[in-house]
Formats: structure tokens, C-alpha cells, sequence
């Protein structure tokens, strides 16, 4: 790690009685560096920018900024730095925690950032720029018999450097596990505009783990100009398993026994009756037998020798789970479909209802049965409908409710019974969030997963990136639970 | 005079901290003491003695997690989770005696990390007292977690400096059901044996739970012939296996040998040694490795590489060098490597030489952070308050 000395405080230009961040002299010096085009300031320009994934939250930017390269990058984050204005960082909206809502606040659009720098083959690895889309890089490196593992389900549409904000998951996490598992490296630009290297792109880190820190930091601790990424080797040999249930206790039942015999599938994935009509009665139909009470999709790779064996196991941990019957998917084509079907069950429940809300409690595994039994009887409680579809192999759950945000009491309920899944969740021994980050939706929960001590160090480690605690304001720790910040600044620790 | 405090709580420790800091007093962290000799010296007036907090508290074996106190050996976790038929995965070297908060702290590891990963894929969570006596508990139980900054990663690897590590939650796996251990006589410790034996690795469409070259020195100690192995253990079901080794013959004369010669290399590094791990591109660990090879053994010591990981360690006792510290810092400086070069273990004399990882102004950031009066472990990062 190099970095300069640290920041000193924000040394903002004089204000003209406005906030500094809705200055139009903020916005020509950041044209001046970026080109008329790439500043929005607009509301109708900026309507885009007012939501991510996270539905039923609006938030407008102050303005929107687009760097293309790095330099520019480098030159936009020291103006907001001179300015002291806070900013968001942003790569594709994606996300689904609200961690790319920017209220009154710049957005920093960094999606034009988007060149894959090298590909090293021998090595397996590759140095890619922050706004890559997830699956352009697995696409590119598949020519070397490399592919890159976590694969969110928005990956056809989801930023490597929002993925490493997130430490995003995905289905094939289970064996390859999740984004700070594959990322070596990474040069931050923090939000004092210093740029510092994180991790050994080739060779063993010694010291604090500072980019173990930095991934998953949520876009808090500054933003990712390149990333050097680990690929995994494609697979000799793939199996695509669909196991058909009459009950999702009988799946649950059929996934601990999967992964209590030592098997462990690169991906297991649970999907319930309502997600599985939600997906056959969309244009992502999968075939899935739509009068079944669960699916398991089951997928096992590796080389080719054993991979039967280890198959017929799993199938026979289904039937001996009750399963109706197991399909092995015949080939390729047939294995994408199945895929397709679970990738983009969020979006055929989408079609559904106007808004979606999608969770993301995780629960240690033996206790997967009892809470798929109360996620059901609490959205029986509050007259909503929960659907499932989740990785069953990791315990990560992905309750979701398609609702009408516009209707005032059906909002109600489902923020009711959602909360009402959360502190399930954590009673079974669990955690807020798995995959998807804590952002703005899952902020009230941090109080009660976490001592007053554990969220006051979590403030610390904040501000010893970013001081002036700039970078993504309001998000991952409630401010009220940090007693620094309610300290003058000459206290501070950084 | 050093005072040893034992503690056998987290509340314990907290006072224990509270109390050094009143009175301005440094603590050395020490769990099982097998591995003091590691890291810098370490001139701290009072010695935390954190053997006593030992014991599993959790550990339900359908989830494959186990939460035990910091003060447990990694062989007693291996006696509660062995019939479920399940392992903790981390085999770092020294010996099972070791403590799982030292191997945390230290993010130490040995072969398997070469499917498995380092300490940090391991651990999932972790309860710690700051040097300021706060506890905090980060991270969970659960497999997967993102809530909130990572405080486990930071912890992993800070040599305690950042808090006193008191429970610690880690990730088991299921032992594969056949688990087999082969060795292949490499035709020599050259540079070309070595990248072959890695593009043999690389090409391979199994993953081997560890492949570990050994030096024809320390394999000669273990055993296993005159001249240099690459070691391998496979696991997976009996078809995946047999099918494995029937690549491996590619390599040269295989053979079949007793597992127990992973603890036997774990054991093998005589007190007083002097470690230095090396680590470049996996694909450039040929010349890597015969350097390493060549002065390991000049100095009567051993080379031995996870080769999928691109780190080669290089062991020489310090008796052999006659306490010739010119000629040790000879070896030593011929040793460069591209990537990254660690010092596991120097005479003290040695260290001031030495930079310190931690000396960057984020570190010193996190440090002040965490423990703002440097009373954990002072000095052993190298770090200056």
C-alpha cells in the first residue's frame, strides 16, 4: 500500500447560498473535465438516476456525472473532494439495497469505465476497469477455458466494480465462492481523490487485509479504478439436476442431506410454486412442472470422472427426500434454459405486480425448514404473498413480494411482513443480508444484528478511508450508532 | 519482569485491556506459544495468556460451521468435528498444537490452502476486544454475509494488534470420501521440472486438495527418496480419484504414500529456523523455486512450494550459519521474488532491516483505530506509532 498524507478538511469555495453540490459552477468545472454531455443536471435527465433496484425509493441527485477514464475519474473525485461535496457512486443500478440512491447528493456514474485492461491466461486472472459488465468478462476469457464465477443474476447487466462494492454472490458461490473470494488486487481512488494500491496482483499480501475491507465496503470507502480478478477454470464437466417436490419442507430436507454428504454442487437452488408459475407463465419459460411445490435445480462440474457417481447420490438424496421425480438436463441447451428460468425469476415476477421486493436473509442451513415454514405463515399474517427462490446450498434466502407500491396499505403489510422475516432470520441465528448489501433498505436492522462497540468500529474503519465521510453518505451504518461522529472533528481517531 | 495474566473469558480480556491501559502497560499476545519465535520481536511488558480460553460453543454439523474460543487447538477442533466426518481445512505449518485465534491472527497455512484457500475463505465471523477493551462481534455464523464492514478479513492476519481475538467462527467441509496421498519423483529441482509440474497442474481437470513440490532434502527427511516430489493429495469420490491418478503417471514414478505425511511436513521445520516465503505468478514459479531450492539447501535447509498458489517457502535453521549474519543476509537478499517476499521467522537481530507492511498511512489508520495507545502486540507488524 502507498498512499499520500491524509486529507485535510474540505476547503470548499465560497458559497453563493446554495448547497455546494447544486452550484453551477460545480457542474461547468466538471464538464470542464468530463465534456458538456457527461454532467447531467437536468430532473428529466436525471429521472434515470433516481431509482435502482430497489423499488419504492426515489431519490433524486443533485447531478450526475459520467467519467470516461481514468484520469477523468482521478480529476472529478478531487473537484468534489476541493468542493467537499459528497457523492454516490454508481455502476449499472443493479443493486438492490438502495446502496446507489443519491439524495440531493452527486452520482458518480462510473459504467463508462468499462475496458477489460489484460486477460493473463496462463495465470488465470485478469485487470479489469470498475464498469465491465459481469458477464462481457466471463464471455471474454472463455476463449482460455477461464470463466469468471460469481455470477449474480443481473450478471448480463451488473458492473465488476459494483459487484466488488457489494461483494456480490450469485448461484455458483457455493463452490467458487463469493466476489472477495476472486478479487487479488485493486487500485482505489478514495474520496480524498489519493489512489492507492490493495493487495498483490502477483504475489502474497502481507499486512492488514485492506482490500478484504475494501470489498464489500459498499462504494464507502472510496471507488475501485481497476480490478485484478482471479478466473476459475470451465468445468470438464457439468450437470444440470432438477429435482420436483410436493413440499418445500421435503426439498429443505433434500439440501441438507446434499450438503451433509460431501458433495458440495458448484450451485443449488431452491424455487417455490409461486416462483415456478411466475416463470412459466413468462417468455423465460423453463419447463419446470408447474404443479410442484418446490424445485430444487442442482448443478455439479468439475472433471468428468466421478461426476456420474456423485449425480446418482444426489438423485438418490431427492427421492429419498420424497422428490417426485429428477430430471437430468440432456445437454447445453437444455441446461441454459433451466438456467434462464431461475436466473430471471425476478423478473418474471415482475410481470406480476408493479414493484418487486426482493430479500436477502441468510440462515445457518439445518434451519432452512422451520423458516421457510414461517416466511409462509407471516405473509399468510399480513394477507401478502411471499414467493421463494434462493440458494438453498448457502442458506441464503431470497424471499420476494410482487405489491403495488402505490397502494398505501398493501405497502404497509409487505414492509410489515418483511420486517417480520428479518427478525425471523435473525432469532434462527442469521444475518440481514447475503449478498445484496445493507445499503438504505436494510439500515434498521443493523441495530439489532450488531453491538453499539461492533457499529461504533465500523464508523472507525469509515472514516480512516474517508474522513470527511463523503463517499455514499447515509448508507451500510446508521449514522446514530456512530459516537465518533457525533464528536467535533479535531477528536476523531483518523 | 513479565507478568503473565491468564484469562479464560472474553470479560476477562476486556478487563485485562482496561486495566493496561490505565496504567499504560503493553500486552504480548500468546495462545498455545508454539509459534513466538514468528513475526518481530514483540517487547510488550505483560504476557495475555490465551490458552485458557479454550472450547467449542457451537457447532450444529448440518451446517458445516463451528464456533469455538480463541484458545482452542486446531487438534482439538479436529477431535469434535472427525465424527461428523467433517475437518477444518486450514493445516498450517508448525502443528496441530496451535491455536485457531493464532492461526486467524496470523492468517498462517499450509498445504491445503491450495484448494481451500488461506484462513481468510475460512473464517466467518469472530468476537474480539479492542485496545481500548471494547468487544466486537462481527461477521456470523452463517455461510455467506454481507452486513455491515468486514471486521472478520481485518482481523485475519493483523497479528492481534487490532484486538484481542476471543471466538472465532469458521467454516468446515466434508471430508471427501476417499482421501489419497501420492508422491512423483521429479527428474530433478530444476526450474523446468518445477513449470512442468505446474502445467501439469493447471492442464488437470481435477483440482487436488494439496500439491505441495517438495526439495529432495526434506524429502529425503520424510522418506520419500533421493530426489525432489511433487506431493499430492487427492480427494474426491473412488471413481475421481482412480481416474487422477492414472493422469498423475504422466509425471513420472508415482507412488503411494501414508497421509501422515502432511503432519510429518507441518512438524518438519527445526526451532530457530529462519522462514522466508516467496511468492510470484503461479506461472513463474519455476525459476523461483530453484533459486530457493539451491540456497535452502546450501545452508542445510529445505525449499518446498504450493505450487498452484505460486509461494515457495524456504527453511534454513540459523545453527548452520555459525550466527554469521553477513552470510544469512547474503541468502537472504539473493532470495527476490517478483511478487512477494515474507519473513515468517528472522533472528531479531535481523528485523530492523526489514520494512513494515503495516507502515502506510491506512494501516497506521485502522491501527489507531482500533488500538489507539498500541498496547496489542507492539512492534510486531513493525509498525511506529
Amino acid at each position: 500500500v502507498s498512499v499520500p498524507p491524509p486529507t485535510p478538511l474540505p476547503h470548499a469555495p465560497k458559497l453563493t447560498g446554495r448547497a455546494p453540490r447544486d452550484d453551477p459552477a460545480l457542474a461547468r468545472q466538471l464538464a470542464a473535465i468530463v465534456g458538456d454531455r457527461r454532467v447531467l443536471r437536468r430532473p428529466g435527465e436525471l429521472r434515470s438516476y433516481e431509482s435502482d433496484g430497489l423499488p419504492g425509493y426515489q431519490q433524486r441527485p443533485s447531478l450526475a456525472v459520467f467519467p470516461g477514464t481514468r484520469d477523468e475519474t482521478i480529476a472529478v473525485v478531487r473537484l468534489l473532494a476541493d468542493w467537499g461535496v459528497p457523492f454516490v457512486p454508481r455502476g449499472a443500478g443493479t443493486g438492490l439495497s438502495g446502496g446507489a440512491l443519491a439524495d440531493d447528493v452527486v452520482l458518480l456514474g462510473l459504467h463508462r469505465l468499462s475496458r477489460i485492461i489484460s486477460v493473463d491466461a496462463d495465470n488465470a486472472r485478469a485487470v479489469v476497469e470498475p464498469g465491465v459488465v459481469n458477464s462481457t468478462l466471463t464471455r471474454a476469457v472463455a476463449p482460455f477455458g477461464l470463466h469468471y464465477a460469481p455470477d449474480p443474476s443481473s450478471q448480463t447487466a451488473c458492473t465488476i466494480g459494483g459487484n466488488v462494492a457489494e461483494n456480490a454472490g450469485g448461484p455458483h458461490c457455493l463452490k467458487y465462492g463469493v466476489t472477495v473470494n476472486h478479487v487479488l488486487a485493486a487500485t482505489v481512488l478514495l474520496p480524498s481523490g489519493e489512489v492507492v494500491s490493495l493487495g498483490n496482483a502477483a504475489g502474497e499480501s502481507d499486512g492488514y487485509d485492506l482490500l478484504g475491507a475494501f470489498v464489500g465496503s459498499e462504494g464507502c470507502f472510496g471507488v475501485a479504478l481497476d480490478v485484478t480478478v482471479s478466473l476459475a477454470r470451465l468445468p470438464e464437466a457439468v450437470r444440470t439436476l432438477l429435482a420436483d417436490f410436493t413440499t418445500v419442507l421435503d426439498a429443505a430436507e433434500a439440501v441438507s442431506a446434499i450438503i451433509a454428504s460431501g458433495i458440495l454442487p458448484a450451485a443449488l437452488e431452491l424455487m417455490d410454486a409461486a416462483t415456478i408459475q411466475a416463470v412459466e407463465a413468462s417468455i423465460y419459460a423453463a419447463g419446470y412442472p408447474v404443479d410442484a411445490a418446490a424445485i430444487l435445480l442442482i448443478e455439479l462440474d468439475g472433471a468428468a470422472a466421478g461426476l456420474d457417481d456423485d449425480a446418482a447420490r444426489v438423485e438418490r438424496f431427492c427421492l429419498d427426500a420424497r422428490a417426485r421425480g429428477v430430471r437430468v438436463a440432456a445437454d447445453a441447451t437444455e441446461r441454459a434454459k433451466l438456467w434462464q428460468g431461475r436466473k430471471k425469476a425476478f423478473g418474471a415476477m415482475g410481470r406480476m405486480s408493479s414493484h418487486l421486493v426482493v430479500q436477502d436473509a441468510v440462515v445457518p442451513r439445518t434451519r432452512l425448514p422451520e423458516i421457510l415454514a414461517e416466511i409462509e405463515r407471516i405473509g399468510a399474517a399480513h394477507g401478502v404473498s411471499v414467493c421463494n427462490v434462493f440458494h438453498a446450498g448457502d442458506g441464503n434466502l431470497h424471499p420476494n413480494i410482487a405489491y403495488d407500491a402505490s397502494n398505501a396499505d398493501e405497502a404497509r403489510r409487505v414492509h410489515d411482513a418483511m420486517s417480520q422475516v428479518m427478525e425471523a432470520c435473525i432469532a434462527a441465528g442469521g444475518t440481514i443480508t447475503g449478498e445484496h448489501g445493507v445499503g438504505l433498505d436494510k439500515l434498521p436492522y443493523m441495530d439489532r444484528l450488531f453491538s453499539p462497540a461492533t457499529l461504533d468500529a465500523m464508523c472507525a474503519l469509515r472514516s480512516v478511508f474517508d474522513p470527511d465521510r463523503r463517499a455514499n453518505p447515509g448508507k451500510v451504518v446508521p449514522v446514530h450508532s456512530c459516537r465518533e461522529w457525533h464528536a467535533a472533528p479535531s477528536t476523531r481517531h483518523a | 519482569m513479565t507478568t503473565m495474566l491468564g484469562c479464560d473469558s472474553t470479560a476477562a480480556v476486556a478487563e485485562r485491556i482496561r486495566e493496561a491501559r490505565a496504567t499504560g502497560t503493553t500486552l504480548r499476545l500468546v495462545g498455545a506459544g508454539g509459534w513466538l519465535d514468528a513475526g518481530r520481536p514483540c517487547p510488550a511488558e505483560h504476557r495475555v495468556e490465551l490458552r485458557p480460553l479454550a472450547g467449542v460453543t457451537e457447532y450444529e454439523a448440518g451446517d458445516l460451521t463451528l464456533t469455538a474460543r480463541a484458545g482452542t487447538t486446531l487438534s482439538e477442533i479436529e477431535r469434535a468435528t472427525a465424527p461428523e466426518g467433517q475437518w477444518l481445512t486450514l493445516d498450517p505449518f508448525g502443528s496441530a498444537d496451535g491455536t485457531i485465534g493464532a492461526t486467524v491472527a496470523t492468517a498462517s497455512h499450509g498445504p491445503l490452502s491450495s484448494s481451500y484457500g488461506t484462513p481468510r475463505d475460512h473464517l466467518l465471523g469472530c468476537e474480539s476486544v479492542s485496545g481500548t477493551g471494547d468487544v466486537i462481534r462481527s461477521g456470523g455464523r452463517v455461510v455467506k454475509n454481507v452486513a455491515g464492514f468486514d471486521l472478520p478479513r481485518l482481523m485475519c492476519g493483523a497479528w492481534g494488534t487490532l484486538g484481542v481475538l476471543t471466538e472465532i467462527t469458521v467454516r468446515l467441509r466434508a471430508r471427501p470420501e476417499v482421501d489419497r496421498t501420492l508422491v512423483v519423483a521429479l527428474r530433478d529441482e530444476s526450474a523446468g521440472a518445477c513449470a512442468d509440474a505446474w502445467r501439469w497442474l493447471r492442464a488437470s481437470p481435477f483440482t487436488p486438495l494439496a500439491a505441495e513440490l517438495l526439495s529432495a532434502s526434506i524429502a529425503r527427511r520424510l522418506g520419500l527418496g533421493e530426489r525432489a516430489v511433487l506431493a499430492l493429495r487427492l480427494g474426491g469420490n473412488e471413481a475421481l480419484v482412480r481416474s487422477a491418478e492414472r493422469t498423475v503417471a504422466e509425471l513420472g514414478d508415482v507412488r503411494t504414500v501414508a497421509g501422515s505425511l502432511w503432519d510429518d511436513l507441518r512438524r518438519s521445520e527445526p526451532s530457530g529456523s529462519v522462514v522466508i516465503r516467496l511468492g510470484a505468478l503461479p506461472a513463474d514459479i519455476g525459476s523461483l523455486w530453484a533459486a530457493a531450492g539451491t540456497l535452502a539447501e546450501r545452508a542445510g535447509g529445505f525449499a518446498h512450494s504450493t505450487l498452484g498458489r505460486g509461494v515457495v517457502r524456504c527453511v534454513v535453521p540459523i545453527a548452520e550459519l555459525e550466527e554469521d549474519n553477513g552470510r544469512l543476509w547474503g541468502i537472504i537478499g539473493q532470495l527476490q521474488a517478483a511478487g512477494s517476499r515474507i519473513f515468517e521467522r528472522l533472528p531479531s537481530s535481523l528485523w530492523s532491516g526489514i520494512p513494515s507492511p503495516a507502515s502506510d498511512p491506512i494501516s497506521r489508520g485502522v491501527r489507531r483505530a482500533f488500538d489507539p495507545d498500541h498496547l496489542l502486540n507492539p512492534g510486531i507488524l513493525g509498525e511506529s506509532a
